[in-house]
């Protein structure tokens, strides 16, 4: 497939590819598919991108996408407000949502510490979360960062800052997944799902 | 297509597109590699917790063609090192030296010195020694390995090993300087006690094992701390992460300044952090 590398296709074509994921096949297919698709099909994709753009924008309070001042669960009365689940990005709480296996409130960190790289906790949201337990309401706050180096490193500082003000600081589980052969696990996932068993 | 079979420890593991990393490796047989784990964010990923910083594995991979990255198509676990994630303090020394070796190794040069000082300093910090008197030592064995030893038998400037008495230490000059030559230093040398000199030269002479018995505290661990940041910083033209890195942006760097009045304020990693899990 060749595409001249001026004009307007090769413009949208060169729009894609800046897109994660997409490579220069993939732009150049998309770039054609919108080129036949009907008129308000395609313009119904452009104003959907435009309306994105003007109108969404992060929670004040969670950090969460929001369409308003405060996003959909963060206005949701029916949402227990006594619990709130720390995740590293918005990507992360949507996964949880879809579960529907939560239903208290979230705090979106923007990002995680790093030992690595020398991110500090001035770099993530963690001074808000503090704010938020401090005006009292919380009861326990659960942290589902990443079971990563950074996410470890954050699970940790945010226990140490947290436990004085009085709420209980948790961490999600690690474990086989569902559905998986436990011989094919690796020894770390076993070791901390021994560890982190439960009474039957 | 050679496919490489060899022990690693990872160094660095990224995010790349959609669910691959991007992971540096110091392996025996080649030295530092950098490669790419397809799919290895996945939930059902063949690498599971294999490619995780820190950890020492047995790896295979291949290169494709004249492309930098090599694919990374399998991973052993020999040793997570799980417990270094259980305390800020381990984590950060331990960052402090994957970083180091990452820094100053060059691609594809193999050194089995560095490997096994890098393991041994892995495996002492797990248990739970000291871990900035660990992460000094291991700093001062890489830095003899790679080539870059700081000079401690004789003045760095003019080479008299006999004018040593109270000298200073010049990260520019890469060692310590004689009264003499401290004078044309422009005020960019620290103070370096005679047990602080000591202290370097055993940490470096000694196999890491008996290394480790050394102790330095007070005046001594603070001289050989600041002279140790200050040269590596010398050496590799940055500042690597802060090892108090919860802190960073309250102490900024204040290396290669006129030292005699440095205030030497206490490495928050002294007061022995504990932090449960």
């Amino acid at each position: 497939m060749s595409v001249q590398q001026q004009g307007l296709l090769a413009t949208l074509a060169r729009e894609f590819v800046k897109l994660p994921g997409i490579g220069q096949k993939t732009a150049h297919r998309l770039a054609f598919h919108i080129m036949k698709a009907r008129s308000e099909d395609a313009l119904r994709l452009a104003d959907a991108i435009r309306d994105v753009k003007a109108h969404v924008t992060f929670c004040v309070q969670c950090r969460n996408i929001a369409e308003h001042e405060l996003c959909e669960i963060c206005q949701d009365p029916k949402r227990d407000r006594t619990k709130v689940l720390v995740v590293e990005e918005p990507s992360t709480l949507h996964a949880i949502e879809r579960s529907r296996g939560f239903h208290g409130l979230y705090h979106v960190l923007s990002g995680a510490l790093s030992p690595l790289d020398g991110v500090g906790p001035t770099e993530i949201r963690a001074h808000e979360l503090e704010q938020r337990v401090k005006e009292g309401g919380i009861t326990e706050v659960i942290v589902a960062t990443n079971p990563t180096i950074e996410g470890e490193a954050t699970a940790i500082y945010l226990t140490n800052v947290l436990k004085p003000h009085g709420v209980h600081v948790s961490r999600i589980a690690y474990g086989i997944p569902v559905g998986m052969d436990i011989e094919y696990a690796d020894d770390i996932t076993l070791t901390k799902s021994i560890e982190g068993r439960r009474e039957l | 297509m050679p496919l490489w079979k060899t022990e690693a420890i990872t160094l660095h593991s990224r995010r790349w597109g959609e669910a691959d990393r991007i992971v540096t490796l110091y392996t025996l047989k080649l030295g530092k590699v950098r490669g790419v784990a397809r799919g290895a964010r996945r939930m059902n990923s063949q690498f599971g917790a294999g490619l995780e910083p820190f950890g020492h594995v047995e790896v295979t991979f291949f290169e494709k063609g004249q492309d930098a990255l090599v694919r990374i198509s399998q991973v052993d676990v020999r040793e997570s090192f799980l417990r270094l994630r259980e305390s800020l303090a381990q984590m950060s020394a331990a960052a402090r030296l994957v970083n180091i070796v990452s820094a100053l190794s060059a691609d594809r040069d193999a050194g089995t010195r560095i490997f096994s000082t890098l393991l041994n300093g892995l495996q002492s910090l797990q248990d739970k020694c000291d871990p900035v008197l660990t992460s000094m030592i291991v700093q001062i064995q890489i830095l003899g390995h790679t080539g870059f030893r700081p000079q401690t038998d004789h003045c760095a400037s003019c080479n008299n090993p006999y004018a040593l008495q109270a000298a200073r230490f010049c990260a520019v000059s890469g060692g310590l300087l004689c009264r003499h030559c401290e004078g044309q230093s422009h005020g960019q040398s620290l103070p370096m006690s005679p047990g602080s000199v000591a202290f370097i030269q055993q940490a470096r002479r000694l196999p890491f094992p008996a290394a480790t018995r050394l102790k330095a505290v007070g005046q001594i661990r603070r001289e050989v701390e600041a002279a140790i940041e200050a040269y590596i910083m010398e050496v590799i033209g940055r500042q690597l992460p802060a090892m108090d890195f919860l802190a960073a942006e309250s102490h900024p760097p204040s290396y290669g300044v006129a030292n005699d009045q440095r205030p030497f304020p206490p490495h928050p990693m002294e007061n022995n952090i504990e932090v449960s899990g």
